[in-house]
């Protein structure tokens, strides 16, 4: 009873703010609501008994990708002109796609029948998580390193002010 | 009695569709990429949800949310990257001005 308020309660915030960040003129306010957004989501992640994934989100996303949407938004922000309209011209049938989607999907999810814990056990904690993460899946856990080791140097050169010439 | 998984299947469907009209719809580049980043969470509540309920001893569903976490902060990095290079350039940040490109 309690856990159904409380789901039904993140799910609403979750949905506002999304809504906030796909329809807000400003683009900060729109940044903001994506961050409420994240928080809400780590909510939902502690209801589903993921504390590593709820913290990490909020580590790695609401600190680290939202600051970093802030900072852009920050950068471009006297060319960003408030007054032009901020939904193209496509946005009818934008809505009609994401409505058409979202009710063939809801309407597949509510007949299928979705079978119940079918391997019980504990559930899953940090250190079986780190476990997993270097014996199982090792091998996508120095890809992502390299991953990302590749995206940092890669938007630093991207992003870098071009020298003057001499 | 284990969590009924209809309600967060159907939660993760809505953020789709909502990050789909996002994505589709906005003019401003950095909106768009914060369009992407919902569709991304979406992904990852339905894959934490299977992790619950399916197999709550194995985490493999938990451990593909990771994963997703990462690559998604990788893409968000490259991608503003872009936004600034470009927007230093064109001197505009919506995306249907940056049209250098088009016949």
């Amino acid at each position: 009873m309690l856990a159904d308020a409380v789901f039904y309660l993140l799910a609403a915030l979750i949905i506002v703010a999304a809504l906030g960040v796909v329809a807000l003129r400003n683009i900060f306010h729109a940044a903001l609501a994506f961050g409420l957004m994240l928080v809400g989501i780590a909510g939902l992640y502690l209801v589903l008994s993921a504390e590593f994934i709820a913290v990490t989100q909020l580590l790695i996303y609401v600190g680290a990708i939202m600051t970093l949407i802030l900072f852009a938004v920050m950068l471009t922000q006297r060319i960003a002109d408030p007054s032009v309209p901020h939904l193209n011209e496509q946005r009818g049938p934008a809505a009609l796609i994401a409505v058409g989607l979202g009710v063939l999907l809801i309407t597949v999810i509510l007949q299928t029948p979705w079978s119940r814990v079918s391997r019980p056990g504990p559930l899953v904690g940090v250190t079986e998580l780190g476990r997993q993460l270097l014996t199982t899946y090792v091998l996508p856990f120095e890809v992502i390193s390299i991953a990302l080791v590749a995206a940092l140097v890669g938007a630093m050169v991207i992003a870098k002010r071009e020298q003057s010439t001499r | 009695m284990g969590i009924p998984i209809e309600r967060f299947l159907v939660l993760s469907v809505i953020l789709l569709c909502i990050g789909c009209y996002g994505l589709l719809a906005r003019r401003n580049a950095i909106g768009i990429l914060m369009s992407i980043e919902v569709l991304l969470n979406a992904v990852n509540i339905n894959l934490v949800a299977f992790s619950r309920t399916v197999s709550p001893s194995e985490g493999t569903g938990q451990i593909f949310a990771l994963f997703v976490i990462g690559m998604a902060a990788a893409a968000a990095v490259v991608g503003l990257a872009l936004v600034l290079a470009i927007s230093r350039h064109l001197k505009t940040v919506n995306l249907d001005e940056m049209n250098l490109l088009k016949w």
